[in-house]
C-alpha cells in the first residue's frame, strides 16, 4: 500500500502554515495601521508618555459592553459613559464613602435666594492634557452647545433642559434656571475643551471623538487608543489635580461572551470582571489570586403592572387587563409572589428582597415598608383580596371576573435578561395557586420595547439603575412622561398617573434642603408601593472579581460595601494600586493551582470521548469480508 | 457551520450548483463569452433582489431601536423624538424605502444606529478579521478535507476510511457554539494535564511589538476559532472528494494506467485526483461565500472582532441599517463567489470546454 | 430495498438509536411528572453536581438534568421533524413542478431556488425568527423556510430523469393529465429520494434549533436541548465548570444529528445503486 513519505507530510504542513501566515499578514498590517495613527498628534506633551506605552503597570478590564460613540455629546451606552467619567471631570463628583456631592471642576457653589441662580467657582490651575488651562469658559461653552444644538443634546440634553442661561463671570459659571431644580449637584455632563471641540461643532452629530489620539481631556485618565470591538486603552494623567492614578495604563478588552471573560480572568488575561452571574461568582470564590466582591446593587428589579395605558391627555389605548386597574387585584398579585424564594433561587441568594423604589444602597433615600404593610408572601391574603374584588374561584380553582371572563394575565420578559425567564416560571406557578392564569412571552429588547409602547401587556419585568440623585427614576413615573399619542415612543416607564405622586415630585425638585427632600422622596416611594403598579421584587447584588495578584488595593463606593464597577465617579480605577510583587510568572502558578476544580469536566469530557469513540468503533465493526465483496 | 448547509454534500447533491456547467455541456459547444455574460447578468439580478429583500426583511422586524438603545438611560421625550427623527424611522415605510434605495444606489449603506458611524465604514473595518479567520479556516479545512478524502476514497472500506469518515461526521454534527465553548474550557483555560495554551478570545494581545511577536500573537489568537470552524466544515470537503474520486476509481483510463505498469501512487496522483479536483475546487469557492456569514457563532464565542460579532451585536438592538448592510454584504459575498466558481468551471474543466 | 438497508450497519445503528430516542421521548410523560420540570417544585437545588439522587446533577432551576435532557428530546425532535416536513414539502413542490412543467415556469422556479441557495441561511433564519412571535412554531417556520432549496434541486433532477422514461411518454399519450402523471408516476419515484433528503435535513434542523436558541431567538419557556444550553450559558455554567449542564444536551444534539445523517447516507446508498457499489 502506498504511504505518504514523511517529507511530503512535512511539505503539506508547511503549506498550511505558510497559508496561515500569509493570511495573517494583512490583519497584522491592519493592526499596525491603527497604531500608526497615534503619533499624528505630535505637538501634545502627552506623546512622550504614549511612546513608552509598554512600560508601567497595566490594569485590564474585561467588558461585554459596546461603544456607540466616544463623543460625550452622543454616547448613550453605559460603557462609553463610564469611560467619559475617567476622561473628563464633571462639575461635581460623588463622595466615595456615601455618595454626597463633592468638589471636582467646581470648588464651591452658591444659590440665589429665589433658588433660580446657581454660581459654581471653577478650580484654579487645572490643565487639559495638551497644556491649555481648564476655564469656566469651557464649562459654559459645553452647556450652551447642548442647550442650542439638538445634536449636541443627544446624550445629556435632559440635564440642561431646565436651564435658561449659562454665563461666565471671571472664574465662575452662572447658571440661571427656568424653575428651581434640586439636582444641580448631580449634573453628570462631561465638560470638553472648547479650543479642541470648536472645530467639530459643524458635524457634532457625526463626530465620534475617535480620530485623533490621545484625546485631549482633563480627567484622571487619557484615552490613547480605540480598536472597535478589540481594545480601548487609557493612560494615567500624571498631572491630575487629585493625584496620579496608581496604574499607568487602563485597558478595556471587549468580549462578546460572558463565560470567556471569566475564563480570561482565571487565566490572568484580564484583571477585573464585573456583572458575574451567581454561578460564575461561586466558581471564582476561593480561587487563589482572585478576590471576589459582592456589593448591594444599584438596580431594582420590579414587576410592572399595566395600569391601562393612557396618553398624556388621558386617552386610553392598548389592551391591558382591566382587572389590573383594581388596587386589590394588584396587591393580591404581590401577596401571591414569594420574593424570598426568587432571591434564593434566581439570584442564588445574592440579593435583597424588594421594598421601596430606591435601592437600600442609597441609604439617604431608601424607604422600607413596615412589616404590617409589606407584601410578604401570603397566598391566603391574596385569595381574600381577590375574593373581595369579585373574582370568584370556579370548580377548577381558577378565577373568573364579574364580567364572566377568566382571569388570565400575560407576563412579558426579555431574552437578554435570564432572570426574566426564570422568574416568569415561578410567577406562573404562584399565580395559578391563587387562581390566576398566566401566559409568558420572553422576547428580544426591541420587541419588548414595542409591546410596552403599544400597552399590550399585563405584567412586565422592569429594571432600572438608580443614580445617587434619584430624580430621574422618580420622574419616569410622572403623568407627563406618558406618550403624547397612542403607541408613540415615550420616556416614561409604565403609564402611571397619580396626581399625589406628581405633587410630591414637584415638591422635592424645588426642595434644596437635603433632609427635607429625602422625606419627600420616601413619601413618593410609599405612594408607589401602595399603588402597586411598580413592584420591586428584589435588588440583585453586583458580583465582581479581580486578580488580587495584580490589584493590591482599590476603593469601593459607597464604603464599606459598594462595588468597583458602575461607580458614580472614577474612584476605583483612580485609587487602584498595583499589588506589591506581582510578576507575570505568578499567573502560570495561578492557572495550575485550580486544576482540581476541573476534575468534573475532565471526567465529563472523557465520557464524551468514549461515546464518540464508541460510535466510531461501531462504524468500524462492519465486516471486512462484506467490504471486500462490495468493492468488487 | 451547521446551519448554512442544511444537508451533507453527497454524490447525489454534489457538486452543488455547477448546474450552469452542465447546461453548457448539454447545449454543446458554448461561447465562453456568452456564458460569462449570462452568469454575470444572473448575479446582478440576484444582487438586486437581495437589496430589495434586505430592506423589507429587516423593516418588518418589530422593535423600536430608540427605546431599546436608551433603555436604562436618563432621556426625556424630546431626546427620543430627536433620535427617531435622526434615524428616519418617523417616516412612513414607503418613504423609508425610497431613502434606502437612493442611498444604496449611491453605495451608501446608511448610518448605524448604535455606532453612529457609516455602515460601509463599519463593514470595512470588520471585514479583514473575518476574511483572515474564514480564509485560514477554509484553506486548512479544504487541504485537510481533500487530502483525507483522497485517501479515504482510494482505500474505501478500510479501517482508516471508516475512522476518518466517522470522525468527520461526528464533528459535522456538533453545534458550532458548543464546540467553541468546550475548546475554550479545554485549551484556553486548561483542564487537568492540558495547560491553557491559547487566549480565550480576541484577535491580538495588547502591547505586542515587533514583527515576529506580532505574527506569533496573531497565530495564537487564531488557533481556537480556526480549529472550531475547521472541525465543523471539513467534513464537506472530505465527503465531496471521496464521492467524486470513488466515481473515478473504476474508470477505464485508470485501469489502462495501471496496466501500463504505473505505480498505484502515481495512478492516484497523476490521473485520478486531478480529474476529481473540480467539484472540490467549486465547493471551496462556494463555501468561502457562505462561511463569511457562517462565522457568526465562532466569532461571537471567541470575541473575534469581525463581521459575525458585529451582526450578533446589531441583532440585539436591533440596529436596522447595520443588519441590512450586513445582509447585503453577506449575500454579495456568496453571489460573487458563486459567480467566480461558475466562471472558473469551464476554464478548469476541459470537458466543459471541448464537448 | 429494506434488505439492502439492513446491510448498512451504520445506518441501522443510527436508526436503532433514533427509534430508541423516539420511544423514550414519547413515553417521557409516563415517568417524568410536570412537577419534576416545574421551576417552583424543582426537586433539587440549582446546579447540583451529579450524585446518587441526580445522576447528571441539576440545571439552573434545580431540575434533574436527566429529566431535562429527556424532555428536551421532545421539543428538539418535534422542531427538527416539523421543520423538515415543511422544508421537504416546499422543496418537493418546487422541484416536481419545475421538473415536470419545465419551460419558463421551471426556469423561474429554479432561479428563485438558486437565489434562496445564495442567501445567507443563518441571517435569513435569524431575521424570520425575530419577526415572528417567539415560540416553537416560529423556529419551525424559520428553519423550514430557509432549508428547502437543496431538496428542490435534488427533486427536480430526479423528476427530470423520471420524465425521460418511456412509460411517462406512454402515460401522457394515453391522455394522463399533469396531475395524474405527477401523482401516479413522478411522486412515487421521487418519494424515496425525498425520504433520504429529509433525514439529512433533520440533522441540520436540529442543529439550527440549537443555534437559534443560542442567538436568543428560541422560546426560553420551553425545554429543548437548545434552550437548555442557552440557559446554561446565561447562568454562567460554562465558566463555573458545571459540565453536567453543558455536556448532556450538546452530546444529545451530536448523537441525534449524527444518527439522522447516518440513516440519510445509508438510504441514499440504498436508493442510488451507483453509490451503493462504491461503498
Amino acid at each position: 500500500m502506498p504511504t505518504p513519505t514523511p517529507r511530503r507530510r512535512a511539505f503539506a504542513l508547511a503549506a498550511v502554515l505558510a497559508g496561515a501566515a500569509a493570511l495573517s499578514a494583512p490583519a497584522a498590517a491592519a493592526a499596525g495601521r491603527a497604531d500608526a495613527a497615534r503619533p499624528a498628534a505630535v505637538q501634545s506633551p502627552h506623546v512622550q508618555q504614549a511612546a513608552s506605552a509598554s512600560d508601567g503597570k497595566t490594569l485590564t478590564v474585561a467588558t461585554n459592553g459596546s461603544i456607540d460613540s466616544l463623543s460625550p455629546f452622543l454616547a448613550q451606552r453605559a460603557l462609553p459613559t463610564a469611560v467619559h467619567r475617567l476622561m473628563y471631570d464633571f462639575l461635581t463628583n460623588y463622595d466615595t464613602k456615601d455618595d454626597h456631592a463633592i468638589d471636582a471642576l467646581a470648588t464651591k457653589w452658591t444659590t440665589s435666594p429665589d433658588k433660580l441662580t446657581w454660581t459654581f467657582t471653577i478650580r484654579d490651575g487645572m490643565k487639559w492634557s495638551d497644556g491649555q488651562p481648564v476655564t469656566a469658559d469651557d464649562v459654559a461653552w459645553t452647556y450652551n452647545l447642548m442647550m442650542t444644538n439638538d445634536d449636541a443634546a443627544t446624550a445629556n440634553g435632559n440635564f440642561v433642559a431646565n436651564f435658561s442661561k449659562v454665563a461666565v463671570d471671571g472664574n465662575n459659571v452662572v447658571i440661571t434656571l427656568k424653575q428651581a431644580q434640586s439636582t444641580m449637584l448631580a449634573l453628570d455632563i462631561p465638560v470638553v475643551p472648547k479650543h479642541v471641540w470648536d472645530s467639530h461643532v459643524q458635524d457634532i452629530g457625526k463626530f465620534n471623538n475617535d480620530t485623533q489620539f490621545p484625546v485631549v481631556s482633563d480627567g484622571p485618565f487619557i484615552l490613547t487608543g480605540y480598536q472597535k470591538d478589540q481594545y480601548l486603552t487609557l493612560d494615567a494623567n500624571p498631572n491630575y489635580w487629585r493625584g496620579k492614578p496608581g496604574f499607568d495604563h487602563l485597558v478595556f478588552k471587549f468580549y462578546k461572551d460572558a463565560d470567556a471573560e471569566v475564563e480570561a480572568l482565571k487565566k490572568g488575561e484580564v484583571d477585573f470582571v464585573y456583572g458575574l452571574t451567581p454561578a460564575q461568582y461561586d466558581s471564582l470564590k476561593g480561587q487563589s489570586d482572585i478576590a471576589t466582591n459582592k456589593a448591594p446593587g444599584k438596580r431594582f428589579y420590579a414587576l410592572a403592572i399595566n395600569p391601562g395605558a393612557t396618553t398624556k391627555d388621558g386617552q386610553a389605548f392598548g389592551d391591558g387587563n382591566p382587572a389590573l386597574q383594581n388596587q386589590q387585584v394588584r396587591q393580591a398579585i404581590m401577596y401571591a409572589i414569594d420574593t424570598k424564594t426568587l432571591v434564593a433561587k434566581t439570584l442564588g441568594g445574592y440579593g435583597t428582597v424588594g421594598g421601596g423604589y430606591i435601592p437600600p444602597i442609597f441609604g439617604t433615600y431608601h424607604w422600607d415598608p413596615d412589616a404590617s404593610s409589606a407584601y410578604s408572601y401570603n397566598p391566603d391574603k391574596a385569595n381574600q383580596l381577590l375574593d373581595a374584588a369579585g373574582y370568584k374561584k370556579g370548580s377548577d380553582g381558577m378565577r373568573t371576573g364579574p364580567d364572566g371572563k377568566a382571569l388570565t394575565l400575560r407576563i412579558l420578559g426579555e431574552t437578554n435578561r435570564p432572570d426574566d425567564t426564570q422568574n416568569a416560571a415561578y410567577l406562573t406557578e404562584w399565580l395559578k395557586a391563587v387562581g390566576i392564569g398566566a401566559t409568558t412571552s420572553i422576547v428580544d429588547q426591541g420587541k419588548l420595547g414595542d409591546t410596552e409602547t403599544a400597552g399590550t401587556f399585563d405584567l412586565a419585568f422592569d429594571s432600572w439603575t438608580v443614580n445617587p440623585d434619584p430624580d430621574y427614576v422618580l420622574s419616569i413615573q410622572l403623568c407627563d412622561e406618558r406618550p403624547k399619542a397612542a403607541g408613540k415612543s415615550f420616556a416614561g416607564d409604565d403609564f402611571i398617573c397619580d396626581k399625589d405622586y406628581d405633587a410630591l415630585y414637584q415638591k422635592q425638585i424645588t426642595e434644596y434642603d437635603p433632609a427635607a427632600r429625602a422625606d419627600d422622596v420616601k413619601q413618593m416611594e410609599q405612594k408607589l408601593y401602595s399603588d402597586a403598579y411598580i413592584n420591586v421584587l428584589y435588588y440583585a447584588n453586583a458580583l465582581e472579581a479581580y486578580r488580587s495578584d495584580v490589584i493590591g488595593s482599590w476603593d469601593k463606593q459607597p464604603q464599606p460595601e459598594g462595588a468597583y464597577w458602575g461607580q458614580d465617579g472614577y474612584w476605583a480605577f483612580w485609587s487602584a494600586k498595583p499589588a506589591g510583587a506581582a510578576t507575570p510568572g505568578s499567573t502560570a502558578a495561578a492557572a495550575s493551582s485550580k486544576s482540581d476544580s476541573n476534575t468534573g469536566l475532565v471526567v465529563g469530557i472523557v465520557v464524551a470521548a468514549v461515546v464518540v469513540l464508541g460510535g466510531g468503533a461501531f462504524l468500524l465493526r462492519r465486516r471486512r469480508t462484506a467490504t471486500a465483496e462490495e468493492r468488487e | 457551520m451547521s446551519i448554512t448547509v442544511s444537508a451533507l454534500p453527497d454524490a447525489a447533491a454534489a457538486p452543488p450548483p455547477p448546474d450552469g456547467a452542465a447546461a453548457v455541456r448539454r447545449r454543446g459547444p458554448a461561447i465562453p463569452l456568452r456564458y460569462a455574460a449570462g452568469r454575470v447578468g444572473g448575479a446582478a439580478v440576484s444582487m438586486l433582489a437581495v437589496v430589495f429583500t434586505g430592506f423589507f426583511l429587516f423593516r418588518i422586524v418589530p422593535g423600536d431601536p430608540v427605546r431599546a438603545m436608551t433603555r436604562g438611560r436618563p432621556v426625556d421625550a424630546d431626546q427620543l423624538a430627536a433620535l427617531r427623527h435622526q434615524f428616519g424611522i418617523d417616516k412612513p415605510l414607503v418613504a423609508q424605502f425610497a431613502d434606502y434605495a437612493a442611498r444604496v444606489a449611491r453605495g451608501d449603506l446608511g448610518t448605524s444606529y448604535q455606532y453612529k458611524s457609516s455602515v460601509s465604514g463599519l463593514i470595512g473595518s470588520h471585514v479583514w478579521p473575518t476574511v483572515y479567520l474564514v480564509g485560514t479556516a477554509t484553506l486548512i479545512a479544504a487541504l485537510l478535507g481533500l487530502r483525507i478524502g483522497v485517501r479515504s476514497a482510494w482505500r474505501h472500506g478500510s479501517r482508516s476510511d471508516r475512522v476518518n469518515t466517522g470522525v468527520a461526521l461526528v464533528l459535522w454534527s456538533m453545534p458550532t457554539f458548543w464546540l467553541g465553548l468546550i475548546l475554550i474550557v479545554v485549551f484556553a483555560v486548561g483542564v487537568g494535564p492540558i495547560p491553557g495554551m491559547f487566549p480565550t478570545g480576541g484577535m491580538s494581545g495588547a502591547n505586542v511589538h515587533g514583527l515576529f511577536p506580532t505574527i506569533w500573537d496573531h497565530l495564537r489568537h487564531l488557533a481556537l476559532p480556526c480549529l472550531t470552524l475547521v472541525a465543523v466544515v471539513y467534513a464537506q470537503y472530505l465527503l465531496t472528494m471521496r464521492a467524486t474520486l470513488l466515481e473515478e476509481v473504476g474508470a477505464d483510463y485508470l485501469t489502462t494506467a495501471r496496466a501500463k505498469g504505473l505505480r498505484d501512487d502515481d495512478v492516484r496522483r497523476k490521473h485520478a485526483v486531478p480529474n476529481a479536483m473540480l467539484p472540490a475546487v467549486t465547493l471551496v469557492f462556494l463555501n468561502l461565500g457562505t462561511a463569511v456569514s457562517g462565522s457568526i457563532l465562532a466569532e461571537t464565542i471567541f470575541s473575534w472582532p469581525g463581521l459575525g460579532s458585529l451582526f450578533y451585536e446589531a441583532l440585539t438592538v436591533p440596529d436596522l441599517p447595520l443588519l441590512e448592510g450586513l445582509f447585503i454584504f453577506f449575500s454579495a459575498a456568496v453571489i460573487v463567489m458563486n459567480l467566480l466558481a461558475e466562471l472558473l468551471y469551464p476554464i478548469l474543466d476541459p470537458r466543459v470546454r471541448t464537448t | 430495498m429494506i434488505a439492502d438497508f439492513r446491510r448498512m450497519r451504520a445506518g441501522m445503528a443510527g436508526l436503532a438509536f433514533l427509534v430508541l430516542t423516539a420511544l423514550v421521548a414519547l413515553t417521557a410523560p409516563l415517568f417524568i411528572s410536570p412537577h419534576d420540570l416545574s421551576a417552583v417544585f424543582a426537586p433539587g437545588m440549582p446546579r447540583q453536581a451529579p450524585s446518587g439522587d441526580f445522576l447528571l446533577g441539576t440545571d439552573g432551576y434545580g431540575r434533574s438534568m436527566v429529566d431535562v435532557t429527556i424532555w428536551g428530546a421532545r421539543i428538539s425532535l418535534t422542531v427538527g421533524l416539523l421543520a423538515t416536513l415543511l422544508a421537504v414539502g416546499i422543496g418537493a413542490l418546487v422541484g416536481v413542478t419545475a421538473g415536470h412543467f419545465g419551460g419558463w415556469p421551471g426556469t423561474v422556479l429554479m432561479r428563485v431556488t438558486d437565489w434562496f441557495l445564495v442567501l445567507p441561511v443563518l441571517v435569513l433564519a435569524t431575521a424570520l425568527a425575530s419577526v415572528l412571535k417567539p415560540g416553537v412554531g416560529t423556529v419551525v417556520v424559520a428553519i423550514g423556510v430557509t432549508s428547502w432549496p437543496t431538496t428542490a434541486r435534488v427533486v427536480r433532477a430526479q423528476t427530470l430523469s423520471v420524465e425521460a422514461r418511456p412509460y411517462i411518454e406512454r402515460a401522457k399519450a394515453l391522455g394522463g393529465g399533469h396531475w395524474h402523471v405527477m401523482r401516479r408516476h413522478i411522486l412515487p419515484n421521487v418519494m424515496p429520494l425525498m425520504l433520504a433528503q429529509a433525514t439529512l435535513t433533520v440533522s441540520g434542523a436540529i442543529l439550527a434549533e440549537a443555534t437559534l436558541a443560542f442567538l436568543g431567538l428560541g422560546d426560553p419557556t420551553k425545554v429543548s436541548w437548545g434552550t437548555t444550553l442557552q440557559l446554561a450559558r446565561q447562568v454562567g455554567a460554562v465558566s463555573a465548570n458545571d459540565w453536567w449542564i453543558l455536556l448532556p444536551p450538546g452530546a444529545a444534539i451530536v448523537a441525534v444529528a449524527l444518527a439522522f445523517t447516518l440513516v440519510g447516507r445509508a438510504l441514499e446508498q440504498v436508493l442510488n445503486p451507483r453509490l451503493q457499489e462504491q461503498m
